[in-house]
This record gives C-alpha cells, sequence and structure tokens, in this order.
C-alpha cells in the first residue's frame, strides 16, 4: 500500500472542509498511514461476506 | 477512630462504621475534603472540588441515617466522578476548553442512580480531553500516578485512577471506551471494570466513540467495586442501547469459590515477540494464574489470533466516531483543542469509509471468535497493559509512524474487549522490583453481561494473593 504523502493528506482535508497545516499536517500522516496500513494488512478468510457489527446486541450472554 | 485514618478505609468498611452510627457521613467528607486539600496539589485529580454541596449532603445523610433511614453500602460514601457525566448544576468539563463553561442542567442516569444509593458526589474528576488516550491532553493539567510523580496514571479516566487510589475518594466512575477505566484501575493498583455495552445507561455521558462507551467504576478493592456496579447497572429507557437483561446482587456474587471454573489464559497477549509483553507483567499474570488453580480453577492456555488486530480495527472505530460529538468545533475553534487531540480528531476525520466498514467486519470476527471462546471457558485471563506504567512524555505530537503503530499494538490488550462488548475486570496482581515499586494488573473477562463472575474470580484472586494489602496505599 502506497504511504499518503502530506499533500494527500491536505487534500483529503480540503475534502471534509478541513485546512491542515503543519505542525498537524506530518503528524496526521503518521497517524492515519498507521491505521490504514495495519487495516489493509487485515486478510481475514472470509471477511468479505460478514456482516460489519455496527453495535453489540445482547448475544451470548450469561443469562441465554 | 482519628479523622485522618477515614479516608484509607474501604466502601465495605466505612459503610459498616456508618450503619452502626460509630462515624457520620460528616466525618466521612470532612476527612476526604481535607485529604483533598493535602495531597491534591501534587496529583491533579480533581477539576472541581464540591465542598459545600459535599458537606451539605452529608449533614442530610446523617440526619437520614440517624432517623434509621440507611439506605444501604453507599449511604454517605463520597464518590468522584470522571468529568465527562454530567451532573446538575455542575460544569462538565470533558477537561477541553471548549466546554469549560459547560454546566448540564440534569444528572446522567448513573449519577441519579448514585444519589439515589445515597453517595455523596464529592468532585469532577480530571482526564484527558474528550477521554483520548493521551495522558498530557486536559486542558486542567497533567493527573500524576500517586505511585510515582511523572508516571502515567492510566488514561482516560486519569483522575478516578489517581484520586481513588491516592485515597481523594472512597469510590469513583470512569468511561471506558477502548479500555479507560481499566488502563487507570491497573496503573494505580485498583480494580475497575468496564461492564458489558448495554449493561449501564450512557444518558447524560458526552460520548467518546458511542458504540464503544461504557461507565464503570473504578475502586480500592473487587468488593467496592461490585457495590459500586450494582447501584449503576440496570435498565434505562433513556438510553435506548441498555438491555432489559437482569442486574444480579454483584456483592452476593462474591463467595470467592472458583472450584471447577474454567479459565483461559490468552495466548497471543502472554506472547512478548506478538504483542510486545514484558517478562514482570507476563510472571505476574502467570503467578495469579497459578493462585486460581491452587483455589481450584481449571487454567489452561486458548489461542485468539484475532486478538493481534483488535487495537487497529477498534482505533479505526473510536477514531471516526469520536470526531462526531460535535465535528464543528474542529473546524470553528480548532485552536481550543490540545495540539494532540487536534491532530486525532483532524486523523479520525480522514478516515475512508471503506476501511470504517472494513473495520466493522473485523469486528464481527473477533468478537465471533471471542465468543466461540466463551463456549470452552468461563473466564479469560491476560494482562491488561503490556509493561508497567510509564513514565509521561510531555512533548506534543506525534513523532513517527512507527510510534504511531505501536500504540495501535498497545491497544491490543483492552480494545479486545470495547471491541467485542464483553465484560471485562483490571485487579492489582503484583508490583515491579526496585525502590518505588509500580503495580502490575490482570484482565479479567467473562461473558457478555455476566459480569458477577468476572467479579467472583477477581475477588477470589484477590482474597488469596493479598497483593493491595502487602504493599499498601501509594506514598501518600
Amino acid at each position: 500500500m502506497a504511504e499518503l504523502s502530506n499533500e494527500d493528506i491536505k487534500a483529503l482535508g480540503r475534502a471534509v472542509n478541513l485546512d491542515i497545516q503543519e505542525p498537524e499536517l506530518t503528524q496526521v500522516a503518521y497517524s492515519l498511514n498507521a491505521i490504514l496500513e495495519g487495516m489493509d494488512q487485515i486478510d481475514i478468510p472470509g471477511l468479505n461476506s460478514v456482516e460489519p457489527l455496527p453495535i453489540i446486541l445482547p448475544e451470548g450472554s450469561a443469562s441465554q | 477512630m482519628n479523622q485522618a485514618d477515614i479516608p484509607f478505609l474501604a466502601v465495605t468498611e466505612l459503610a459498616g462504621l456508618i450503619e452502626r452510627e460509630e462515624i457520620t457521613p460528616v466525618d466521612v467528607v470532612e476527612a476526604y475534603l481535607k485529604r483533598i486539600d493535602d495531597v491534591n496539589p501534587r496529583l491533579n485529580a480533581f477539576i472541581t472540588v464540591l465542598k459545600e454541596q459535599a458537606l451539605e449532603e452529608a449533614a442530610s445523610a446523617t440526619s437520614e441515617i440517624s432517623n434509621g433511614g440507611y439506605l444501604g453500602p453507599l449511604h454517605g460514601i463520597p464518590i468522584g466522578i470522571k468529568d465527562q457525566i454530567h451532573t446538575r448544576g455542575i460544569r462538565t468539563t470533558d477537561a477541553s476548553k471548549l466546554r469549560e463553561h459547560f454546566v448540564p442542567d440534569a444528572d446522567a442516569t448513573v449519577v441519579a442512580n448514585l444519589k439515589k444509593a445515597g453517595a455523596i458526589v464529592l468532585g469532577k474528576l480530571n482526564m484527558t480531553e474528550f477521554a483520548m488516550g493521551d495522558p498530557i491532553t486536559s486542558a486542567f493539567g497533567i493527573t500524576h500516578n500517586p505511585w510515582e510523580i511523572g508516571r502515567n496514571p492510566g488514561t482516560s479516566s486519569t483522575g478516578s485512577g489517581a484520586a481513588t487510589a491516592a485515597c481523594l475518594c472512597a469510590t469513583s466512575l470512569g468511561e471506558d471506551t477502548g479500555g479507560s477505566v481499566r488502563g487507570p484501575a491497573a496503573n494505580c493498583g485498583l480494580a475497575g471494570i468496564r461492564p458489558s455495552w448495554g449493561r449501564v445507561s450512557r444518558f447524560g455521558v458526552d460520548g467518546a466513540s458511542w458504540s464503544f462507551d461504557t461507565i464503570g467504576p473504578i475502586s480500592r478493592t473487587v468488593e467496592d467495586c461490585a457495590i459500586t456496579l450494582h447501584a449503576i447497572a440496570g435498565y434505562d429507557s433513556s438510553d435506548p442501547y441498555t438491555w432489559n437483561v437482569p442486574v444480579p446482587d454483584y456483592r452476593r456474587a462474591l463467595t470467592g469459590d472458583v472450584r471447577g471454573m474454567r479459565v483461559g489464559i490468552v495466548k497471543e497477549l502472554m506472547d512478548p515477540e506478538v504483542c510486545g509483553v514484558t517478562n514482570d507483567v507476563r510472571d505476574s499474570v502467570l503467578a495469579a494464574a497459578k493462585t486460581l488453580e491452587g483455589l481450584g480453577a481449571m487454567v489452561s492456555e486458548v489461542s485468539l489470533p484475532l486478538t493481534t488486530i483488535a487495537g487497529v480495527v477498534m482505533r479505526t472505530l473510536t477514531s471516526t466516531e469520536r470526531v462526531s460529538l460535535n465535528p464543528d468545533w474542529l473546524r470553528d475553534r480548532p485552536a481550543d483543542f490540545h495540539h494532540n487531540t487536534r491532530v486525532a480528531f483532524m486523523t479520525g476525520s480522514l478516515i475512508p469509509s471503506q476501511t470504517y466498514y472494513k473495520a466493522q467486519k473485523a469486528r464481527a470476527l473477533v468478537r465471533r471468535q471471542v465468543l466461540e471462546a466463551f463456549k470452552e471457558f468461563d473466564v479469560l485471563l491476560q494482562p491488561t497493559n503490556p509493561s508497567p506504567p510509564g513514565i509521561m512524555d510531555l512533548t506534543q505530537g506525534v513523532k513517527s509512524k512507527e510510534q504511531a503503530a505501536n500504540a495501535l499494538k498497545e491497544s491490543n490488550f483492552r480494545g479486545l474487549y470495547s471491541l467485542t462488548g464483553n465484560p471485562a475486570l483490571s485487579v492489582c496482581c503484583g508490583f515491579t522490583d526496585g525502590e518505588q515499586p509500580l503495580p502490575l494488573a490482570l484482565q479479567i473477562a467473562g461473558r457478555p453481561f455476566d459480569e458477577a463472575t468476572v467479579l467472583n474470580v477477581a475477588y477470589a484472586y484477590e482474597q488469596a494473593a493479598n497483593i493491595t494489602g502487602t504493599h499498601g496505599h501509594p506514598p501518600f
């Protein structure tokens, strides 16, 4: 996965109406690239066919 | 009893003395206020101390009790509340300049429940700004670890940990998104439980990340933790995501009997190569498992390979969700954030929707794996943190991508149960060697809504090991 450059970060910021400048810019790049790289490395068989879990329902509870 | 000794008593001890009218709530509150005056300037655990209000409430409680109206073990007990939890007429700041003048017009349900049980709110506790995981971000100054000034007291409920450990309140409430009850409990040598998601109302709590947030007690003993949790747990029609699951009497569940209980040690979180756990933490958790085995529990190893992605998945979700508390602040008042919070919120604003969605899918698989393990085990054990409390880095900013990646990896330990919604408790399981011993912590997780078993296993261990009894209180 290619790392996002500071220019990429600036452009992404503009897309959500955020003006990101130094000293935040480089640090946002570090943080976002770490997250994206970590998520990109997740390759679990069957992941694509799993339904997402937006909230935790009380399944599997001790009372069931 | 000497007034100066009162703050060092457990809730259970104080409650006995109050019930028998050997001391009054006024005696108790005065003793705590005196200790806050003496110690808080060095720790900075409180943002707001409610001196007059607490004394008035203590006088009312004293009168009620003398008239035969004793309510139970929290009646007249001084409690500290994290400053993310609304208190009627008392400012609630989230430790941020953006909220420094916010005064709620209603109590959070958890605060109302504690007041119904007779507890006295002593003050609002410091925290990290908007419950971020960085110890230096509070607009009201850094909170120190009472075991050693300069050490991280655990985030984000920094004041809840420091104040409870230093005996500035009898018990406290924290809020746990990615580990913010368990972290301070671990770093300050306390017991703290993140309840099941949906067990405790979040009404009147400023959200950090809505699908993760839970309110939990941080206390000096497991029994105090059980008493405090019992007062706040249960369905609340004001929070659509509390579940109508019966609340057992957690204190009664503390039998200390763990014979035949199936205890799994999570392999990946005990492996220095995989998750970076230090030898002293690892050894203390293994010794705790041995103690439980000696009490009749059946201990064995369990592999949860998806543990190794818990941190990044949890941070992807929480980083995105936390911005939604009020996205306009980042555009309208960016300078009012602490630099580190600003960077974190900006990062959360840029996470692509498909990455967030992938994290939600991974969350489902992680939860499935953990629930599967609970078909074989009653509780799971692992360290709360990979290492003892570290020295706080007072310089601002993210220094490198590697540093950011390491923080994600460290989140595997507490993030796992934040992701899955299981109850998880941290209890002190030893101290480091050295001139100033620092606490080490064991994390015990259970099936959803089975806080009773989690608390009982922790209680059995605490009673058998007597770790805190050996080391006493922090050097204050």
